[in-house]
């Protein structure tokens, strides 16, 4: 055991420590600070850059490197960098606060493009900005939870949002063909589900043109499918209801 | 209101031979207001002590505080000319670039203009931009050389310096003038020769050329400004003095026995006094004499000066009084600012007013005498002649140059700009004194409701003994609630903002709610004329003309700078305010009482509207008012553009950067009252593919070369791997992709479209969506009815499509197209190259009606198909890969499209409820297709296992297949896009910018830095301008006006006009691959990849991954730990 003294002791600042347990050991590696996330991502592609020595320790603050033996047993070679790859890749690390911070806001814009994209201001037709749901967002204070997927969220901000401020989910345009025996009965049914009635049509068969919330359409399909037997027919005119083009005042 | 009664003002405007209409035009800070001032402090409206202070016009608070002015106001002042009164309807205009659309209107309404030049700076680019300004408009303009007190005191020139320099500001004005007329002969003469050239080919036979430009004919001498001809006055506006030769040659006349009319020739030029021979000769520079203009006039002013200001002499400055005539307040000699006692005797001495009163009311036209050249212009919209226009409009000339008063005379009436006043401010709802009685009343009034509330409480007090009596208690109690509450949406009511427009009526009389027509600009008084019966008037008739309304004037105001006065009637030549037109009139209009007045040219205006930011309320709550608020701002402001955009941003397009500024000012203050924020506005990309490259970066063949092995490739490898079991890429770029329940495959081909292709489905999107709505209804059987022309045009667009897409590649490409996308419509084709599968082309509706038919009950079978695979195509075409932009010009091309039947019947054992309906399915299939023949089955044969109905097997945890195949559709065509190099495209602008020589460089500077590419450049002829032609990306243009701006120190005007989208010719995910770019590069190839920027930034916008460090170096990162 070598003398611990502070001329031949080499300290590390900044360090990011990925863990991994293989072989019921625990190994660890010793990195920089708001870099493993992006050498996953393959933004970085020196590995120098994101390794402080490319040694495998047992416990990065107490310095202790791992044995020959165990990594042999392990990762079945003794090739130090290939293994700070595997561990690199595979390790579980405590993600650095910049790191944090930038998912979080990569989120967070993701989740308002999304609402922007999905829904409208129910008095113009017309699409909000990415910047003005933004503030919206914030000024509800809604917090982004890294761990769901970014569209969830984006549905639950809807539905937060419609309390403070005019939006709605953009409608979808669908066309209806109904059978005329289960005509009436099945427009009773899915009156609730829809938003407006364009246009209808009830000769040999009952045509409809509405707009419903997307969130519905599941529901209106299963419905027609189920009560119609297959013979009712659903189409999607337009995913999105919104005016087009520029208006100048 | 000062010293002139209104009655006098309304007294005056009858007289049109006395009425002056003029403004002051001047670059910014040359001193427009301040003269105004000294104009207005004449009439006694504001002290002349504060004149040249306080800025009388300038009534907006933001431009007392940049002091600069910011809009014009008109204001009417009496001036007593010898014998006679005049009314001199004054518009003091300002002089910043950003607001020469307000001169523009300013200047249509005038028929003189005071030019002020400041004697330091001399001739400006807004002194130029002016002047060329009431050139177009036929205006006549004089001279005031201002601010000559700098050149005493700042630049402390001796006087003869200063005649040399006065000199050469008064050559240069004239030069501006010059160029302004040659032009105008060019042009002239330029017209005169096409049309002789179009004599010439008739009458080949002379043989006779004129090479003179047409110069030496044309006399120009009463257009120059010069002092002997009384059009230029020398002042200091600051100082209170201003004087014109007129003046020192009738001063000298009396005290030196010399004519005032030789005098009048001789005091400016070349000519000095000869003591000894008491005569006056010419040659004074030569023989090194003092000008007589020096000795005689800036002599005594600088002797003045230096005896007041610099010297502080008191003995002299009495001699000085005494001798002049004058009489100096004791305050203000005792004032220790010199500059006090120097503007007493100086506004007593020379009062600026009357120098430029009596030279505007000399010099400057009145409303009569309008020149017939000016009508004809005025009257004539856009190309069209004046004598093409029908004979009753023609007649109407002669009412615009009589300015006849007459009941008879048709009014008309030209609205310029529509300015907003706090409704408070109207004379109406001035607060005025109560008169005694009144007061009376209202005590009367409050004695009874005291009364009755008495009355009430006493009767409640006796306890419910009377019912009847606490009823009426509260009743008053409820109506007293009531009349409060109604007085609430008054007071909400008084803080909105009122219209009226500022106009001048040109011929008849306006009386307070008189209807008039209101014309629009396009509106054509030959279709009107014939349209409307003969004689009707607006009164009685509702039109239905194009572009024509009627409306009333529900009041007329006179304009008296911040405030306005109330009149009943208005007679022809004078300038005022009409309320009430807020609804019928946007910005500017005609009104006239006969429907034969052609509307009047529009206004020209020196620079277009091209600072464009994007608008956003604080809270987001608040966007009914800021919608409201723009509305009422682009009424208000003459040059702001105001648009929605279909990314939902609120846009607002001004003229500069001071410009917005007051935009937003008036916004947060008067129209919308929120706060608002302004950015940058959201540029659009769009994506595209492009044919593989022949050469890379450094233009070396790509063949020969090998491929560096490096890092990068790991990655490109990894792409080129990504096959998984549904996806499968192929090396020429076809992707097959199968649906998550492995029932449908799809393979997929992205090929670029011609340029010629992309550019004609853009400009025919209006065609492809009647087209798309026509196969809509064909496709249910409903036989819609279509005008021939549409066909016409449809089957036009085929032809054209046809002829572009030629060669191999596209062999038929025309009939095979399935759709057009995104939204149906946009410049992106899907393919259908299927073998053996046949579908209803698009141009079927250009088909015979029996074919149509027979589509029809083709459609029935393939209908959910077809439609989740162009659904699919529209999703993917809407964004792509890229960063999520539309895409643009790309072909998708469906090789190979299957449904596995071989999966349905498991399904159908598992969901016995789906038999059943496959059943009964088929059934119908069978019932439907009985009608049409045995044909027609056969083609439904042939897709028929591609278009087994969906519907029976899609209850799996998939979802139904409908949704799966749009889903594998668009990631299909988003797969099939990136196995092609792609681009990003940029929309562009191109750029017209007018420039003199000496800054054509920095222009070009400019231009180059933010990546612009100078299409073309050329002089204009007669001038030293050059027109340089440019293109810009729109994602380059924030802020290019400012710097343009700044860097050619204004004298470079840019336009901005979307015109198209240009491919970015780097590829965004480019890395240095052969052995030479490397070189050339670096192995980071870190020079500016300006693809990759824009996509970079568009992602970063939208939340989507960016490939970039977090840290760029690991070792840098600032060191947290506490200990070493």
């Amino acid at each position: 055991m070598s003398i611990f003294t502070p001329t031949n002791q080499i300290r590390l600042t900044n360090v990011a420590v990925v863990r991994m347990k293989r072989g019921g050991k625990r190994f660890e590696i010793a990195c920089y600070k708001n870099k493993v996330m992006s050498w996953r991502s393959g933004a970085e592609k020196d590995l120098d850059e994101v390794l402080q020595t490319h040694s495998v320790f047992v416990n990065v603050s107490k310095g202790q490197v791992a044995k020959k033996d165990d990594l042999n047993k392990a990762f079945g070679t003794d090739d130090l960098t290939e293994i700070c790859k595997q561990i690199l890749a595979k390790g579980e690390l405590q993600v650095s606060d910049r790191e944090r911070q930038t998912q979080l806001e990569t989120m967070f814009r993701d989740i308002a493009t999304i609402v922007a994209e999905k829904c409208v201001n129910p008095e113009t037709k017309r699409p909000y900005t990415v910047s003005l749901i933004e503030r919206a967002m914030k000024d509800i204070h809604y917090s982004v939870k890294p761990g769901k997927s970014t569209k969830q969220q984006a549905l639950e901000v809807i539905r937060q949002l419609k309390e403070t401020m005019e939006i709605q989910r953009a409608h979808m345009r669908l066309r209806l063909v109904l059978p005329a025996k289960e005509g009436k009965r099945l427009k009773e049914k899915l009156k609730p589900l829809l938003q407006v009635v364009e246009s209808e049509d009830f000769d040999e068969e009952l045509e409809m043109v509405c707009l419903v919330d997307p969130g519905c359409f599941r529901e209106i399909d299963e419905l027609i499918r189920c009560e119609t037997k297959g013979r009712g027919s659903l189409e999607v005119l337009s995913l999105k209801d919104v005016e087009e083009g520029d208006e100048k005042f | 209101m000062g010293l002139t009664s209104l009655e006098k003002i309304i007294a005056l405007q009858r007289n049109p031979a006395n009425i002056r209409n003029l403004c002051i035009l001047a670059h910014v800070d040359h001193g427009k207001t301040t003269l105004a001032d000294c104009l207005v402090a004449s009439n006694g409206i504001i002290s002349s002590r504060l004149a040249g202070k306080l800025r009388y016009l300038d009534s907006r608070q933001d431009e007392q505080i940049r002091g600069i002015t910011m809009k014009s106001s008109a204001i009417s002042l009496h001036y007593r000319h010898g014998d006679q009164e005049y009314l001199l309807n004054l518009i003091d205009s300002p002089g910043h670039v950003d607001f020469s659309s307000e001169v523009s209107t300013a200047v249509r309404l005038c028929d003189g203009a005071i030019v002020v030049v400041d004697a330091v700076e001399g001739v400006c680019p807004q002194t130029q931009a002016v002047l060329r300004q009431a050139w177009l408009e036929n205006i006549r303009p004089v001279l005031v050389i201002n601010k000559i007190d700098r050149l005493i005191m700042e630049l402390k020139l001796t006087s003869q310096e200063a005649y040399t320099h006065l000199q050469k500001i008064l050559e240069q004005v004239n030069a501006v003038t010059g160029t302004l007329f040659t032009s105008k002969v060019l042009e002239e003469r330029a017209e005169k020769e096409k049309e002789e050239e179009k004599d010439s080919e008739m009458s080949s036979g002379k043989q006779v050329y004129d090479w003179s430009a047409g110069l030496e004919e044309a006399d120009d001498s009463h257009l120059y400004f010069s002092p002997d001809q009384g059009n230029v006055v020398f002042a200091s506006a600051i100082d209170g003095w201003g004087f014109s030769i007129q003046q020192f040659a009738h001063i000298y006349s009396q005290r030196m026995g010399i004519k005032a009319e030789v005098l009048l020739k001789t005091l400016w030029g070349d000519f000095y006094l000869n003591a000894k021979a008491k005569k006056i000769m010419r040659g004074a520079q030569a023989k090194g004499k003092k000008q007589l203009f020096v000795q005689l006039v800036l002599d005594n002013i600088w002797s003045l000066y230096d005896a007041v200001v610099t010297r502080r002499d008191k003995e002299k400055v009495e001699k000085v009084v005494t001798s002049l005539g004058l009489k100096v307040m004791a305050r203000d000699s005792r004032h220790s600012d010199p500059k006090v006692l120097l503007s007493a005797i100086c506004s007593q001495w020379l009062p600026v007013s009357q120098a430029v009163l009596s030279m505007v009311c000399e010099k400057l036209p009145s409303p009569l005498d309008m020149t017939a050249e000016r009508v004809e212009k005025l009257m004539s919209v856009g190309a069209r002649q004046f004598d093409s226009l029908p004979k009753q409009t023609q007649e109407l000339k002669r009412a615009f140059l009589q300015c006849s008063s007459g009941a008879v005379a048709p009014a008309i009436i030209f609205v310029s700009k529509m300015f907003a006043v706090d409704t408070k401010a109207l004379p109406q709802n001035r607060q005025r004194p109560l008169t005694q009685e009144e007061i009376a009343q209202r005590r009367e009034l409050a004695r009874q409701r005291h009364a009755d509330r008495m009355t009430a409480e006493q009767t409640a007090t006796e306890s419910c003994t009377s019912q009847e009596g606490q009823l009426t208690g509260h009743s008053t109690g409820k109506m007293e609630s009531l009349t409060l509450r109604d007085s609430k949406p008054e007071e909400e009511e008084e803080h909105k903002e009122t219209f009226i427009a500022f106009a001048r009526v040109y011929s008849g009389v306006v009386k307070k709610g008189q209807r008039v027509f209101v014309l629009g600009p396009k509106y054509d008084p030959t279709q009107g004329l014939s349209m409307l019966p003969e004689g009707c008037s607006a009164s009685d008739c509702v039109p239905e003309v194009p572009h024509l309304s009627c409306c009333s004037m529900e009041s007329l105001y006179l304009l008296m700078g911040r405030e306005l006065e109330e009149l009943e009637e208005v007679p022809a030549g004078n300038i005022l305010g009409i309320g009430g037109l807020e609804d019928c009139v946007l910005k500017s209009a005609t009104l006239s009482t006969s429907p034969a007045c052609s509307p009047f040219t529009p206004l020209n205006f020196e620079a277009t509207p091209i600072v464009r930011v994007a608008i956003e309320p604080k809270h987001p709550s608040e966007m009914p008012k800021l919608v409201r608020g723009m509305r009422l701002l682009n009424q208000a402001d003459p040059c702001a553009e105001v648009l929605i955009q279909e990314t939902g941003e609120h846009v607002l397009v001004t003229a500069g950067e001071v410009h917005l500024q007051r935009c937003l000012d008036d916004l947060r203050d008067r129209f919308a009252k929120i706060e608002i924020s302004a950015s940058k506005p959201i540029i659009p990309f769009r994506e595209t593919v492009v044919r593989p490259p022949k050469v890379d970066m450094v233009n070396e063949d790509l063949g020969k070369q090998q491929k560096v092995a490096i890092i990068h490739q790991v990655k490109e490898e990894a792409s080129q791997g990504r096959s998984s079991d549904t996806l499968l890429v192929d090396p020429s770029g076809l992707v097959t992709l199968t649906t998550p329940n492995r029932l449908a495959t799809v393979s997929v081909r992205a090929i670029p479209l011609p340029q010629e292709v992309t550019h004609l489905m853009e400009s025919s999107t209006e065609l492809i969506r009647t087209l798309e709505h026509l196969n809509m209804s064909l496709r249910e059987g409903k036989s819609l009815d279509v005008s021939l022309r549409t066909l016409e045009a449809i089957a036009g667009l085929k032809a054209q499509l046809e002829s572009l897409l030629q060669g191999r590649k596209w062999r038929n490409a025309v009939e095979r197209i399935w759709s057009f996308g995104p939204r149906r419509y946009g410049p992106n084709i899907l393919l259908n190259s299927v073998e053996g599968y046949q579908r209803p082309s698009v141009w079927q509706c250009l088909a015979s009606g029996d074919k149509a038919g027979e589509a029809g009950a083709q459609a029935a079978v393939i209908r959910d198909f077809d439609n989740s695979i162009a659904s699919g195509f529209q999703l993917a075409t809407l964004s792509g890969p890229m960063c999520e932009e539309p895409l643009m010009g790309v072909c998708f091309s469906v090789e190979r499209w299957d449904i596995q039947s071989s999966a349905l019947p498991q399904h159908q054992d598992s969901l016995e409820e789906d038999s059943i309906s496959h059943e009964t399915l088929a059934d119908s299939v069978v019932e439907r297709s009985t009608e049409p023949s045995e044909q027609a089955e056969g083609t439904a044969a042939g897709p028929s296992q591609a278009s087994r109905r969906p519907e029976a097997a899609s209850v799996d945890c998939y979802g139904p297949v409908s949704g799966q195949l749009i889903a594998a559709m668009k990631e299909a065509c988003r797969h099939a896009f990136q196995a092609q190099p792609q681009r990003l495209m940029a929309a562009m602008y191109t750029c017209e910018i007018m420039a003199t020589a000496e800054v054509l460089g920095r222009v070009y500077g400019v231009l180059g830095k933010r990546e612009g590419r100078v299409l073309h450049e050329e002089m204009k002829e007669g001038t030293d301008m050059f027109i340089i032609k440019a293109v810009l990306p729109v994602a380059e243009s924030f802020g290019f006006a400012e710097e343009i701006r700044k860097r050619t120190s204004g004298l470079a005007s840019p336009q901005l006009v979307f015109s198209h989208w240009e491919v970015i010719s780097s590829d965004p995910y480019w890395v240095p691959t052969t052995e030479e770019e490397y070189l050339h590069f670096g192995e980071k190839a870190d020079s500016a990849n300006q693809a990759l920027k824009y996509m970079n930034a568009v992602r970063r916008r939208k939340g989507l991954y960016v490939e970039e460090k977090i840290v760029e170096h690991a070792e840098k990162q600032r060191t947290l730990s506490k200990n070493k």
